[in-house]
């Protein structure tokens, strides 16, 4: 089933807390499932771990993915959304600090949908967060749902 | 040289003696030799010439007494000549061969030769002048003594000359011969009455009645001698220095030979000491290189954690910031907004020193990929970028056209990028404001400058400029991190160019570098 769901993986508490308030701010409603590592996001993805037994049929309209993860971090999650039939083809924006280059060709290669870079000035964060909601949440057709 | 070659040296001094004493003993040996023979020939010649004067004198007896003595009893005895006749001068031998003596050494001496002794040497002469001096009369009892001697020679000394003495037996007393040196009374009536004496009278039958006398200097034979000894002994000096030099040279060979042996094992050595420093050099590169690369991954990682790390905290000073700006807004009054706006902008500072910090040290990190890149087209499309970004500006820019360089097009993108963006935010506050990018022969070489006529700079700092975070300007004045020169620097650096900027204050800037 088709859900409006933003699954955000932020680790930073003051970045998780920012970025609710843009999307707030910006008039975007959808339900924001927060994880805040690796492991937590690919346990709601897959339904392991503190998410076992969830609905698997609830996928999210798009992933907003920091890079920089405790444990697992995440590229790692990328590389793991991308290699599992269910969630192969779900949006993912990466959404981070990083300005580097490196990061930037590792993220297309695993098949990021999107690179975006935190502003440090939170207006230009906060039209940041509203262009992509504008996008993946209203213009973006998303891909087929794949049937678990 | 080393220690073995000066023992080799000395060694073969010692040789050399030997060498020389050898060749001095053969010398010796050779000129006793050749002197024994050069002697031998010397008398020989002598004796040969001496004979020569001697055999003409006895075919002058012969002829008197075979041809001149029958004819005269021949006559005598036909009664053409007078019984009592005699006149030594056409009868007897001796003193015609003496008087034929004496006008042959006028002769020789006429002829620049020096005279020959003769003398017709008797122990009782009939004429004195045939008498025989102290030497004589011992040779002439020496071969009456003894009649198998036909000959003796003495080499003598006169005046300090050297003479070679010849003498030997006149004649042996015959019977015939008694006819004039018998008794006296025996003898011609002529002969009686022309010399009164005894002398010449009383031989005995096969008594040496006289000898032949003849002396004749050597000095023709010695000049002889001395040629050859000269010839001979310059000739051996000549073998000698051959031989010596031919030893030297063989000597030196060797010694040359050992030199560049001991230079080859040397020279191996030092190779071989070379071969294992540079084996040492390169596992010292090797391991400075994996430390450098290690090095420059840990500040890969640095970089990389300063970019998230530093950038994190910020963003949410200035989000709460805003926060607090946007909900309690109205609870605030305009001092606690000033100071939540000077917190905002230090924010958005902080963020763009790490971005340029971030920079800096990327563009000395990594490889510089070069190709050609067309600098004129890349000004251009900054100049459109920079416009685009400040529509409200008036700025003429002059781009040259086709500056190509070789180099790494993301670098080089980096540099237009800052030195045409400083251009343009120092021309901020010009009237009728004019950025040039262009080039010109520097000494041979292709410079390229960015000009403009902006706030331009005080040249004591112009050494400044490139220095990290060293800025000549407040952020009131124009805005900036005080790294973009820095960053532009060390890209025309690795690049293997230069850079160096002039200007003055009030007139402009230009910058000028090479790549």
């Amino acid at each position: 089933m088709r859900t409006n769901m933003i699954l955000l993986v932020e680790d930073n508490p003051d970045d998780e807390a920012l970025t609710l308030r843009a999307l707030q701010k910006n008039n975007i409603i959808n339900e924001v499932v927060v994880a805040r590592d690796g492991v937590e996001a690919l346990d709601f993805l897959f339904g392991t771990g503190v998410y076992a037994g969830r609905d698997l049929s609830l996928m999210p309209e798009v992933i907003l993915l920091d890079i920089n993860l405790p444990k697992i971090n995440g590229l790692e999650v990328l590389e793991k959304i991308r290699a599992n039939e269910r969630t192969r083809l779900l949006p993912v924006v990466i959404l981070t600090t990083s300005n580097e280059e490196q990061d930037k060709i590792k993220s297309y290669t695993l098949g990021a949908n999107s690179f975006i870079r935190k502003p440090v000035d939170f207006q230009q964060f906060s039209e940041a967060i509203r262009q992509l909601g504008v996008y993946w949440l209203v213009l973006n057709q998303g891909p087929p749902l794949v049937k678990g | 040289m080393g220690p073995e070659s000066q023992g080799f040296a000395s060694q073969s001094r010692h040789h050399y003696w030997k060498i020389a004493l050898v060749a001095l003993g053969v010398a010796c040996a050779v000129a006793a030799g050749l002197y024994q023979l050069a002697h031998m020939y010397v008398l020989n010649e002598a004796e040969r010439n001496i004979q020569a004067v001697l055999l003409a004198h006895k075919g002058m007896h012969r002829y008197i007494q075979e041809v001149m003595h029958p004819t005269f009893y021949k006559l005598k005895a036909e009664g053409l000549v007078a019984e009592k006749f005699y006149a030594p001068e056409i009868l007897s031998s001796s003193f015609i061969v003496r008087n034929q003596h004496k006008a042959y050494n006028e002769e020789r001496k006429a002829a620049g030769l020096e005279e020959v002794y003769y003398k017709m040497a008797a122990l009782n002469p009939r004429n004195p002048v045939n008498k025989a001096d102290a030497a004589e009369e011992k040779l002439i009892r020496m071969f009456n003594e003894n009649k198998e001697l036909k000959n003796y020679r003495e080499v003598v000394q006169i005046d300090g000359k050297d003479y070679l003495h010849v003498a030997m037996p006149f004649l042996v007393n015959q019977q015939k011969c008694m006819k004039c040196h018998g008794d006296r009374e025996d003898s011609p009536p002529g002969l009686q009455l022309l010399y009164p004496g005894e002398g010449g009278f009383n031989e005995k039958v096969g008594d040496i009645r006289a000898v032949e006398s003849i002396r004749a200097p050597m000095e023709h034979q010695y000049f002889f001698l001395y040629i050859l000894f000269a010839s001979s002994f310059a000739g051996l000096l000549v073998l000698a220095g051959l031989l010596f030099l031919n030893t030297r040279l063989r000597d030196m060979v060797r010694v040359r030979t050992q030199a560049l042996a001991q230079e080859v094992v040397e020279r191996r050595r030092a190779e071989e000491e070379v071969r294992k420093a540079n084996e040492i050099l390169e596992d010292r590169v090797e391991e400075r290189t994996a430390q450098i690369a290690a090095a420059n991954k840990e500040l890969d990682s640095f970089a990389y954690s300063v970019s998230h790390d530093l950038r994190a905290p910020l963003r949410g000073i200035d989000g709460f910031s805003l926060a607090l700006l946007e909900d309690y807004g109205e609870a605030l009054d305009g001092t606690a907004k000033d100071y939540l706006g000077r917190i905002r902008a230090g924010c958005v500072r902080m963020g763009d020193l790490i971005d340029d910090m971030l920079q800096l040290s990327r563009v000395s990190r990594g490889t510089i990929h070069r190709e050609a890149v067309n600098l004129s087209a890349m000004a251009g499309e900054i100049a459109a970028d920079l416009q685009r970004a400040t529509p409200e500006r008036r700025v003429v820019f002059e781009i040259a056209p086709e500056i190509t360089v070789f180099g790494d097009v993301v670098l080089l993108r980096a540099v237009l990028d800052n030195l045409l963006g400083n251009a343009w935010k120092f021309t901020a506050k010009t009237e009728g404001a004019r950025i040039t990018f262009g080039r010109q022969e520097e000494g041979g070489k292709e410079v390229l400058f960015v000009r403009d006529n902006g706030a331009g700079f005080d040249m004591a700092y112009a050494g400044k400029m490139f220095t990290a975070f060293q800025r000549l300007h407040t952020p009131q004045e124009f805005e900036g991190t005080g790294i973009g020169l820095a960053t532009v620097q060390r890209i025309i650096h690795r690049h293997g160019g230069s850079i160096r900027a002039d200007g003055d204050v009030g007139q402009g800037a230009t910058f000028y570098f090479s790549v």
